[in-house]
């Protein structure tokens, strides 16, 4: 493949951008927690895309490995919090009989 | 050919990735977000990274997946009839207009910077055996980052202790559970 790094920036760009939008958008958590996992996803593209330009780079001495490493612990960290997220959300379900976040707004006033 | 494909999965990526945002039953959403996670496997792939595009498939098409949707399930939420009402109205036109302004910014920043900063030429070829051999990563795993491994291993243990404590019913008779 020879396409430009700068596109795959570009394309974890967009799918961030996508990822914030239904963030701020949805009201349901399960798809909000969804949409996290997206914006993680574009956060590991950029990892790689950065680590892909530095190793064809001339004058690279070998290949960038920090993007993969960190790539990983991202992918751990996302498994983490999809873990955490839905334990919270079966808990909440347990109290409030609901999964909308409208109806969670106790500390809102 | 193999940009052709990188373009038309960018495209189904980001397709998808609106699925996820715009559908209105979460098990629509779920499998939108799985189409999005192979796209990018796919993607990894031809960017020369062979092992976190089977870790994406793995972790994210295999565990994380099947998470979602067992709690979807167990919740029973798939029903259309159980749809949340109120996306209807969180996708009012306001709402939907600042939201696509902001991404809007956000993503013309990301492209602005991206044109601005020095263009790296690809000046090699791709190694053969791909940018994250298994070989290079365990050096660098076990080597420079053994710390950070290490605290990863933590996080994992405290979140499953974590998980069990947040997602078990409440038994005691002290407290009168209810149901």
């Amino acid at each position: 493949m020879t396409v430009p790094s700068e596109h795959l920036l570009i394309l974890a760009g967009i799918l961030f951008a996508v990822g914030a939008a239904g963030f701020f958008l949805r009201r349901n958590v399960i798809v909000v927690l969804m949409c996290i996992e997206l914006m993680l996803n574009a956060a590991n593209l950029s990892f790689l895309a950065a680590s892909r330009m530095h190793t064809l780079k001339a004058g690279a001495l070998g290949p960038a490995l920090e993007g993969p490493i960190f790539a990983i612990f991202v992918i751990v960290i996302a498994a983490v919090e999809a873990a955490v997220g839905l334990a919270l959300v079966i808990a909440l379900y347990r109290n409030r009989q609901s999964v909308n976040l409208e109806d969670v707004s106790d500390l809102k006033d | 050919m193999a940009n052709a494909l990188f373009y038309l999965m960018a495209l189904l990526s980001v397709a998808s990735a609106l699925g996820v945002v715009l559908a209105k039953n979460p098990i629509q959403c779920v499998l939108s977000l799985l189409g999005s996670f192979f796209c990018l496997a796919t993607i990894y792939l031809l960017a020369g990274f062979q092992f976190i595009a089977a870790a994406q498939i793995l972790v994210y098409g295999g565990a994380i997946m099947v998470l979602f949707l067992f709690v979807i399930m167990l919740l029973n939420l798939g029903d259309p009839g159980t749809a949340d009402k109120t996306d209807a109205r969180m996708f009012s036109r306001p709402n939907v207009a600042a939201v696509v302004v902001v991404a809007a910014l956000l993503l013309g920043v990301a492209v602005y910077a991206v044109k601005l900063s020095p263009v790296v030429h690809a000046a090699q070829e791709l190694p053969e055996r791909g940018i994250d051999t298994v070989h290079g990563l365990a050096g660098e795993m076990f080597g420079r980052y053994l710390l950070p491994f290490e605290a990863v291993s933590l996080l994992l243990l405290a979140t499953a202790i974590a998980v069990v404590v947040l997602a078990k019913r409440e038994r005691s008779p002290k407290r009168g559970a209810k149901s």
